[in-house]
């Protein structure tokens, strides 16, 4: 499968009198884009608010981040069954309007029902612009409250899809420009590289998009415009899951826009045909109770082995405890069956007790599942002294919210990713 | 011309010359300049410092009154003006570890500067006293005594200078129980797949995790006559009364609350919170009972399957709480069912 | 994994004695079998950590 990303750099938003994007400025239309969400009936009191790189801005209350993009030509549906009819992504071309990110705001309304493990601020300047991605990047803002008659559930599913559509929206408006780069990504079916690349390892990543540690948003298009909290482990080709057949979960622990980047699967694909046969992706969930632990991890391990027929897997878990639990079971089963695992994690237990050299998980004390790198401690996070802002997005009453706060570190939304993409790493003291 | 760095070295009994094991009752001395292993000590300085004095006393002497042993020790090391203490090297010898550990907290506490002191992992001191005081690694034997005396040595400079300490592993020491997090060269994604080749060749591999290391729970004998025991619940998802009237946190837990329900057949949802961001709470807090099961154990209760359900429930939140914390709290908390004649305790766990 | 001498299963993290899946009767049976079989881990010699199944009524 072959996809092209067009990537075009956007340094600014801007509102004006129509969408376009011109020598890196991508001007909005601000009644249009209302009027495209408000065609969704379960939601009201839409507002779209831009916030730049340097704004004194503080953005609240933020459920999902999501890279705009739209598919050029004839390459198919956009966020296929979530925003577009049915079909597959990652393949054709797919225009990215990069260093632009639509974000979605709920009011704590989502939140409420749907609680994140942390605050997740957005500064656009000062300390957390610093040590999060998205106070650098030119961020729309789409924010709307539930009509009369909507459940809080349909609300936050409505906003989801008026988040991506607003996605699309604003890419579409760069799709004609040509690119200031053109990035590739292509592997071909298993049939036509099985003799191919002899000499290199066959590796899959195993991922897990959603913990059933959380309840399911029903109607939350997370894998082509459906939930997948009761999937067993599938696997999909890397180029589906970043081109639009996945989404994070809605405030779920990652985002969208990191899905769309997705670390790990392009650290991989650099890799591809160098070091290694990127063999696919299996993505899953992490089940909730303990025998669905095991059948999660036996059927990934079991695809590993004898449907990609990989030599090695990387694994990464997302959410907390049980996550981890079930990201250790498949290394095991990996492991069991002859497959290396190597596993990327943050941790979330530690042992100030502990006399060890390094950092330790809680679970997991399987011999052979030993290779494990540290994405950091949320809870070593340090505090940092957020200054005034001028703007608060996203809550009704901003004055506490916009004076000077003091928060840790991991508040700062994407400054810790269970992904790949942060540099951060614990280290024992 | 930078200032000369004033040592005060600590040695027992036996390292200070007075004695083996029948002169351990000794107390508290002080001597001018460097003996013994002082003497390394002295050589590794070179000009940048002298070993001032050194402080000696039995094992004994101060095993059995630590505290005001390592106070009057302290008193005596006061008069020498030092900028750093060295203590031992303690090797493996458990009473000295732990006098060397003690005496170096005490220092830091009372005179406000640095003290180091070294031992071996096994030593008692260790466990003890990690968390307060630099602790460099040492073998078990006196045959280490050279490495051990250039590990403290450059401690004991880094620190009088100010200078940051670098990583336990770099610096040799045991490390202190504080998590920093630090930005590597390079991606979690970059690494990992760096990794996991270097296990697919064979290469050797550095691992940035460990495995945790379980320390294995003797198993209580079983309760043999359930028909008249006093069973206890607790759990660790976070159920509270309305309110939180205790503070518990509702991520890395520092506290425990007892509630009571006495007289009560099921816990109402309208008196719980439920306070514990790992989880999804809708369903504990539509019924408490699901995390703690009043309504069946009541049941069983009347029908005579235990003696009596204890009248109180304990809680806290399990999540991204510190093992050496949940160990606490888990201590306490056996302590007082135990205090109040409970035989058995069923723990929910989220 | 992390050692615990006695260990019933429970159903699911976000409701560990208890199944919102289940009508309230149901629930109630499930929640007492659960209670049944942790107090027959208590009566019970291990020597290092074990499963217990619940009660099965």
């Amino acid at each position: 499968m072959r996809l092209e990303l067009n990537i075009v750099q956007i340094t600014k938003a801007q509102f004006a009198d129509a969408t376009a994007v011109r020598n890196g400025v991508l001007s909005v239309n601000r009644q249009e884009l209302e009027d495209l969400v408000k065609q969704d009936t379960r939601l009201t009191d839409v507002d779209i608010e831009l916030a730049n790189p340097g704004d004194k801005c503080r953005i609240v209350n933020v459920a999902d981040v999501i890279e705009p993009r739209a598919r050029i030509a004839n390459s198919g549906p956009d966020f296929p069954g979530a925003v577009g009819m049915q079909g597959t992504a990652g393949h054709g071309s797919t225009c990215v309007l990069r260093g632009a990110a639509v974000l979605i705001n709920d009011y704590n309304i989502g939140g409420r029902q749907y609680q994140r493990p942390d605050e997740g601020i957005i500064d656009m300047w000062g300390p957390g612009a610093e040590i999060g991605p998205y106070g650098r990047t030119c961020n729309v803002v789409v924010l709307a409250s539930p009509a009369n008659g909507t459940s809080i559930d349909e609300y936050c599913v409505a906003l989801k899809i008026a988040g991506l559509k607003t996605a699309v929206y604003l890419a579409k408006a760069g799709a004609d420009l040509t690119p200031d780069e053109v990035e590739v990504y292509d592997i071909p079916s298993i049939r036509d590289t099985a003799g191919d690349m002899q000499d290199l390892p066959r590796v899959a990543y195993i991922c897990q998009v959603f913990t059933n540690q959380r309840v399911p948003l029903p109607g939350d298009p997370v894998l082509y415009g459906h939930h997948i909290e009761k999937i067993v482990p599938t696997i999909l080709h890397p180029n589906e899951v970043f081109d639009g057949a996945v989404t994070d979960p809605y405030r779920g622990y990652a985002a969208t826009y990191v899905i769309q980047n997705h670390p790990m699967i392009k650290e991989l694909y650099q890799n591809h045909g160098k070091t290694l046969h990127f063999a696919g992706v299996i993505i899953s969930n992490a089940p909730n109770n303990a025998p669905e632990y095991e059948r999660t991890a036996n059927v990934a391990a079991n695809l590993a082995k004898w449907i990609l027929g990989v030599d090695g897997a990387v694994l990464t878990k997302i959410g907390g405890g049980a996550p981890e639990l079930t990201m250790a079971l498949t290394a095991q089963r990996c492991e069991e069956l002859g497959i290396k695992t190597a596993l990327a994690l943050m941790h979330q237990g530690i042992d100030a007790s502990e006399i060890t050299l390094k950092a330790s998980t809680v679970f997991s004390n399987v011999p052979q599942v030993d290779a494990m790198v540290s994405m950091g401690a949320s809870t070593a996070s340090p505090v940092l002294t957020l200054p005034p802002a001028e703007k608060v997005v996203g809550i009704l009453d901003g004055s506490q919210m916009g004076a000077e706060i003091r928060r840790p570190a991991s508040d700062i939304r994407g400054s810790f990713s269970q992904l790949g993409d942060s540099r951060l790493m614990a280290v024992r003291y | 011309m930078s200032k000369k760095l004033r040592v005060v070295h600590y040695l027992n009994q036996f390292f200070g010359g007075l004695g083996g094991e029948e002169q351990a009752h000794r107390g508290p001395q002080i001597i001018d300049g460097p003996i013994g292993p002082g003497r390394a000590i002295q050589s590794r300085l070179a000009e940048k410092g002298e070993v001032v004095a050194t402080a000696i006393c039995g094992d004994d002497y101060i095993g059995e009154r630590i505290d005001e042993a390592a106070d009057e020790i302290v008193q005596l090391i006061r008069r020498y003006d030092p900028d750093v203490v060295i203590a031992g090297p303690a090797f493996e010898a458990g009473r000295y570890g732990v006098a060397c550990g003690a005496i170096c907290k005490k220092v830091q506490e009372t005179l406000n500067i640095p003290a180091v002191t070294g031992m071996y992992g096994e030593n008692p001191g260790v466990d003890l006293f990690h968390k307060d005081v630099y602790i460099v690694q040492t073998g078990d034997s006196v045959r280490t005594m050279d490495a051990a005396i250039a590990k403290m040595v450059n401690l004991a400079m880094k620190q009088a200078a100010g200078h940051k300490i670098g990583k336990p592993t770099e610096e040799g020491y045991f490390p202190r129980g504080i998590l920093v997090n630090e930005e590597s060269d390079r991606s979690g994604a970059a690494r990992v797949v760096a990794m996991l080749l270097d296990k697919l060749k064979g290469r050797p591999f550095e691992p940035e995790v460990l495995q945790p290391t379980h320390y294995p729970v003797s198993p209580a004998p079983g309760i043999k006559d359930i028909g008249s025991s006093t069973i206890a619940l607790v759990t660790d998802g976070g159920l509270v009364p309305a309110g939180n009237p205790d503070g518990i946190e509702s991520k890395n837990a520092t506290r425990f609350g007892g509630y009571g329900f006495k007289d009560i057949d099921s816990l109402a949802a309208d008196d719980y919170d439920v306070n514990h961001s790992g989880y999804a709470t809708v369903f504990t807090r539509q019924n408490p009972n699901r995390l703690i099961p009043v309504d069946a154990m009541r049941e069983i209760e009347r029908e005579k399957g235990i003696g009596k359900l204890h009248e109180r429930f304990y809680s806290t939140t399990g999540v991204a709480t510190r093992l050496e914390m949940a160990r606490k709290m888990g201590r306490a908390i056996a302590a007082e069912l135990k205090s109040e004649g409970v035989s058995g305790a069923i723990l929910t766990s989220t | 994994m992390v050692g615990v001498p006695r260990v019933v299963q429970g159903v699911k993290i976000v409701n560990p004695m208890g199944n919102e899946e289940m009508d309230p009767e149901a629930e109630q049976r499930l929640r007492r079998d659960i209670a049944t079989g942790a107090l027959n881990a208590l009566q019970a010699e291990v020597k290092e950590p074990t499963l217990f199944d619940r009660h099965k009524a």
